[in-house]
């Protein structure tokens, strides 16, 4: 067994009085894959931090060679060889990728000036022992894809000499396809003997990539085991400390009539030609690779991108959807994607945030109903279960899944017909997701039908009641629950659907 | 960004306010007399007005700069309008009114319809907008108004300055609605994430057009008042009162970033500026030397809130 | 389980990338500047057509040398927007640097000492004003709305409002020739050309638009960016004072008062020019040629005999169309 390249020992942290890391030893060996798991708030991303010079433990030691070091900057992370691939990639939109790659540590000729071929040669020698031979260097970041730019941020890791690389959620946004390049990316650089961290929530990654896995929570280390050793199973009870009957709590309920009819949508590129029902008591799952036009379909459903033609229908009666407010008041809801971006106002109580699509109601005239306000955000927290000080605490403040469960929490104000939800579960730790899930449960059998977009496979086959399957902008397949299976979804996500077939 | 950390500006600043009243008290005896004092509120009411609106297109994390421009255009319109085409005084005042209205509403369709930043966009017609004045006055101003109109500006209603009435009144019913109404929170919702406003159904974009439009509506108002108070309309009338507007909302802890602010920080910082000015003309500093001073309260009452700030959330 | 260990295969050397033909990497790089150029090329030839007069040497002397410390204070305001910051007390400085600068030159002081004070103090303040935007953390347009003020007011009040006159000869250096062109037309040829040069090719440059561009980034990527934002504000100070130099000597008489708004003027020049308000992007070709316009914008006016009271409403008007047309590309780029 190979030594390891780097060894954490008895590291812990606190912030303003509380413990985020207690005495948590972890250790890289080069030419390896380390998975480290743990819910959101375990301590995976101080731990991360701390490794890459971000922040400074308060006790323990970073052990590079048998020489403890001390980082003080990400710079002194990376002179000693570690390099981070962030969840949210730190590139510069309007520089070349060349310059992306090398910005900080320029080549230079001997009188100074910076070496510009020499910065163009070997980040296409880089780029091409990546097998990333399509992207061009003097291409500009901005007209990137997600999954080409995390490869400009993996190739300026190579720059640096790094042996231990990173990777905080790598796949998150990534799709299936994307996902498989990525990984035989990481397989590639494990033979060339860089050691890997990697930081993900998706088991089967995980389990397809790591060699040895550590698991973390509330900020102590609870286990580090070879992959072997371990099924699923095990590392989610490690995780939550306890174990999860189904991680997929699928609540049967009786389908009623049909709420939701759109018959041959079309909205640009990305929305051709859709038509599908939906009915009470139904959760519809989508799935698709990114640019398949789930998401898309969502916005224009929403009236974000109203529908250029085509016909929807509401409990029966055609109707216009062109803005939120419209589909708002027709009694469609939409939980966003982007949690951060799209679904909540950070800085703003979780109150205000409870209450923002449904504002009006809590009025009179133009006034603000204090007290009502307030009866309508508490009795919501109670419901969804968000843990939190109390209704004013500022929605920022909360981890991902309560996050969620505000945003949910808002459009459940107005009491929507039809609920989508656009990767309800993304960046939500093991609890909060089963929570979520019964959330939806939970909806259903009141009545509600429910559009469910996700990227994640188990999720979709565990929740839909029928699975809608989109590529290219159009639908390929409708499945029934029964018939719905990995390989039957996986190839209508990868099908090819003509204009004149449809 | 919470309820402690707002007040806790709007208190330093209070503050603040009174230990420079109560230093220049001490200065001048002329200083803290009612009628020194109603005369300041006076000269403030412009500037005011025009700060009140600026407070709630900043609190979107927007700026308007065109406010001076508009002020210029609208006073030159009045006396145009009156004199050369002939309408009677306060037709032409109303008309001016509206065209510096529809001035506002035109920055507002630029900045929503063509998606140009607030700053680019009012850059832009600062320099229509002046030019139009420019163009239209060629120079030439115009006085002799009737005695009445002089009411406005330089008279007084139940013993207090018309014109300071008219603040009063804006300044309540703006701290209403930015406080307590769903208008204020939904300004407040796009200055902190103007994404997320829209994906909850807020109407984001006719927000943003009214809020423009009234700025220009309150620049307008000011322009009236304005040719009222010095008897006179030339074109180069409020160039620069957009910065004093934008320093009074910054002194009083609206974000320039957006999201946070409330009439009443403004209306303290307003109330500060005039102080100063006034304090330091009484006491023999010439007028241009009391801007110097302005510039430096400004980014010393942002410093020291930033330290503040800074310190509390550690 | 979902997902399989199959590897789908990278794309295979289509060794020789797609590359963009290089029409199109000039728009996307210099859109915004090409603009520009054919509004000028445009408006020349509009004007000409009208006034043949309009392209005599004479005129053309007046309009590239008569708004050439535009386009120089531009060059340092386009790289303090590029970093994302903005000043708008651009204009004050330069009016209270001609003040010092003409003070010196009539006092008797040699007509170095008189150029190289305004350049000096111009870093001096302008640097005071970068510690406190990167170090006190106040947003830059607060600090020079407040740097405004107060240089506004110490002006005035320093000044009075009076004029200064009898400047030595020597001084007058925008009334010098240079290889038979005009000293302010050579120096803001050779400074852009060199500014521009410097912000594309040297590591300070490329870390002004990754600054500005993505700061977190930056920071992590290890760009000092408290002693950028510092360094660019001081040499953004520099470009104002040798704004100031062509701006004071090529009258005979100094007005001691600010030229109103002319530190918008300077903020127009730079993002009509393509430098984006937002940070990150642009370049200070644009900005001098963007300056350029406008002084040919004002030359056209008067050759076409419309009064002159109407040169600030078309030049707004001139300004907004740009913004719209420039709005318009962008989103049709993506």
């Amino acid at each position: 067994m190979t030594e390891p390249f780097v060894v954490l020992k008895d590291i812990s942290k606190s912030f303003v009085g509380v413990k985020v890391l207690k005495d948590v030893s972890f250790d890289v060996r080069p030419g390896e894959v380390h998975a480290l798991l743990g819910e959101n708030g375990a301590g995976k991303s101080t731990l991360i931090k701390v490794l890459s010079g971000l922040y400074q433990p308060d006790g323990g030691k970073i052990i590079i060679g048998g020489e403890e070091k001390k980082f003080a900057s990400t710079r002194d992370a990376t002179a000693n060889g570690i390099a981070t691939v962030y969840q949210e990639l730190l590139l510069f939109p309007e520089l070349s990728v060349a310059e992306n790659v090398f910005l900080g540590h320029y080549p230079r000729t001997s009188s100074g000036i910076i070496d510009w071929t020499t910065v163009r040669s070997r980040t296409r020698e880089l780029l091409d022992s990546l097998d990333t031979y399509d992207l061009d260097v003097d291409s500009k970041v901005l007209t990137l894809s997600v999954a080409q730019r995390q490869r400009v941020e993996i190739a300026k890791a190579l720059s640096r000499d790094a042996k231990i690389l990173i990777m905080d959620e790598p796949t998150a946004s990534l799709v299936e396809s994307d996902v498989q390049r990525l990984m035989s990316i990481v397989r590639q650089l494990r033979e060339r003997g860089v050691g890997i961290i990697y930081v993900s929530h998706r088991m089967p990654e995980i389990f397809a990539l790591a060699d040895r896995v550590t698991v973390l929570r509330d900020g102590a280390f609870v286990a580090t085991k070879d992959i072997h050793e371990v099924t699923e199973k095990d590392l989610v009870s490690l995780m939550v400390g306890r174990s999860i009957e189904s991680l997929f709590p699928k609540v049967e309920v009786p389908i009623g009539e049909t709420v939701l009819a759109v018959k041959n949508l079309n909205h640009g590129r990305h929305v051709q030609d859709i038509s599908f029902e939906l009915r009470k008591g139904e959760i519809l799952g989508v799935a698709g690779l990114v640019g398949s036009g789930r998401t898309e379909l969502a916005l224009t459903l929403f009236g974000m991108t109203p529908a250029t033609s085509g016909e929807i229908k509401l409990n029966g009666k055609p109707v216009r959807i062109a803005s939120p407010i419209h589909a708002r008041d027709l009694g469609i809801a939409y939980v966003p994607e982007d949690r951060g971006l799209q679904g909540l106002v950070k800085p703003m109580a979780i109150r205000q945030n409870i209450t923002m699509a449904t504002i009006d109601k809590v009025s009179k005239g133009i006034f603000i109903k204090a007290a009502e306000e307030m009866k309508h955000a508490v009795a919501a927290v109670k419901r969804l279960g968000v843990r939190c000080r109390d209704v004013n605490q500022p929605v920022g403040q909360l981890s991902g899944g309560n996050q969620q469960k505000v945003v949910i929490a808002k459009w459940l104000e107005t009491a929507p017909q039809v609920l989508i939800l656009d990767e309800p579960t993304r960046g939500v730790d093991v609890g909060a997701k089963s929570e979520i899930h019964s959330i939806m449960g939970e909806l259903v059998r009141q009545g509600v039908a429910i559009l469910m977009i996700s990227s994640e496979l188990p999720e979709v086959l565990g929740m839909s009641d029928r699975v809608l399957v989109m590529s290219a902008g159009r639908i390929t397949d409708v499945i029934a629950r029964a018939e719905a299976t990995p390989e039957r979804v996986g190839a209508a996500m990868t099908a090819h659907k003509s204009a004149e077939a449809a | 960004m919470n309820l402690k950390s707002l007040f806790r500006h709007e208190m330093l600043l209070a503050i603040l306010l009174a230990i420079v009243l109560v230093i220049l008290s001490f200065q001048s005896d002329k200083f803290f007399t009612v009628s020194n004092l109603l005369n300041q509120g006076r000269l403030m009411t412009e500037t005011g007005l025009i700060a009140i609106a600026m407070t709630f297109i900043i609190a979107t994390g927007g700026i308007d700069l065109s406010v001076g421009s508009i002020l210029g255009l609208t006073a030159i319109l009045t006396g145009v309008f009156w004199q050369n085409v002939g309408l009677p005084l306060p037709l032409a005042a109303a008309a001016a009114i509206a065209v510096g209205t529809f001035a506002g509403f035109v920055n507002g369709i630029i900045i929503t319809r063509f998606r140009v930043p607030p700053l680019i966009a009012t850059l832009a017609t600062l320099a229509l907008y002046r030019g139009l004045a420019e163009g239209i006055s060629q120079a030439r101003s115009v006085r002799g108004y009737p005695e009445w109109f002089y009411v406005l500006g330089q008279g007084n209603v139940l013993g207090v300055p018309t014109q300071l009435w008219l603040l009063l009144i804006a300044a309540v019913v703006a701290s209403i609605i930015l406080g307590y109404t769903r208008w204020g929170r939904t300004v407040y919702a796009i200055g902190n994430n103007e994404v997320a406003a829209r994906f909850s159904g807020l109407s984001v974009e006719r927000t943003k057009v009214a809020l423009y439009t009234a700025s220009g509506f309150a620049a307008a108002v000011a322009a009236v008042i304005f040719v009222s108070r010095v008897s006179t309309t030339r074109s180069d009338m409020g160039t620069g009162i957009e910065l004093d507007a934008i320093t009074a909302v910054v002194l009083g802890g609206t974000s320039i970033f957006g999201g946070r602010g409330t009439i009443a920080g403004t209306i303290i910082g307003l109330c500060l500026i005039q102080a100063l000015k006034n304090g330091l003309s009484l006491a023999g500093v010439k007028g241009d030397g009391t801007i110097m001073l302005i510039g430096a309260v400004l980014i010393l009452a942002i410093l020291v809130s930033n330290l503040f700030e800074r310190s509390g959330t550690r | 389980m979902a997902m399989t260990d199959l590897d789908i295969p990278p794309v295979r050397p289509s060794r020789a990338v797609q590359r963009p033909g290089a029409i199109q990497r000039l728009m996307s790089d210099y859109g915004q500047e090409i603009v520009v150029l054919l509004a000028i090329v445009a408006l020349f030839a509009f004007v000409t057509m009208i006034n043949p007069r309009f392209i005599s040497a004479n005129n053309l002397t007046t309009i590239f040398a008569g708004n050439a410390y535009i386009a120089v204070a531009a060059i340092g305001m386009s790289m303090v927007i590029i970093t994302g910051n903005i000043d708008v007390s651009v204009g004050a400085l330069i009016g209270v640097l001609a003040t010092i600068s003409g003070t010196l030159a009539v006092a008797g002081y040699p007509v170095w000492v008189a150029w190289f004070a305004p350049v000096l103090i111009g870093m001096a303040i302008n640097g005071l004003i970068g510690v406190l935007v990167a170090y006190a953390r106040i947003p830059s347009i607060v600090v020079t709305l407040g740097a405004l003020s107060i240089l506004r007011g110490g002006l005035i009040s320093a000044t009075g409002g009076t004029w200064i006159s009898d400047l030595p000869p020597a001084f007058m250096v925008a009334q010098k020739k240079l290889f038979g062109l005009p000293v302010p037309l050579v120096a803001m040829v050779v400074l852009t050309l060199l500014a521009a040069a410097w912000m594309r090719y040297s590591a300070f440059g490329r870390s002004l638009y990754a600054l500005g561009g993505n700061p977190e980034a930056a920071v992590a990527t290890g760009i000092p960016a408290e002693r950028r934002i510092v360094a660019v504000f001081i040499i953004h100070g520099f470009f104002a004072g040798l704004a100031t130099i062509l701006f004071a000597t090529q009258l005979q008489v100094i007005q001691s008062t600010v030229p109103p708004n002319l530190e918008l003027t300077i903020i127009t020049a730079a993002v009509i020019g393509g430098v984006s308000i937002l940070g990150g992007s642009g370049t200070v070709i644009g900005s001098t040629l963007a300056a350029i316009l406008f002084a040919t914008i004002g030359s056209a006016l008067i050759f076409t005999n419309v009064s002159a009271y109407w040169l600030r409403a078309v030049i707004g008007l001139l300004i907004l169309a740009t913004v719209l047309a420039d709005m318009f590309r962008r989103s049709r780029r993506i």
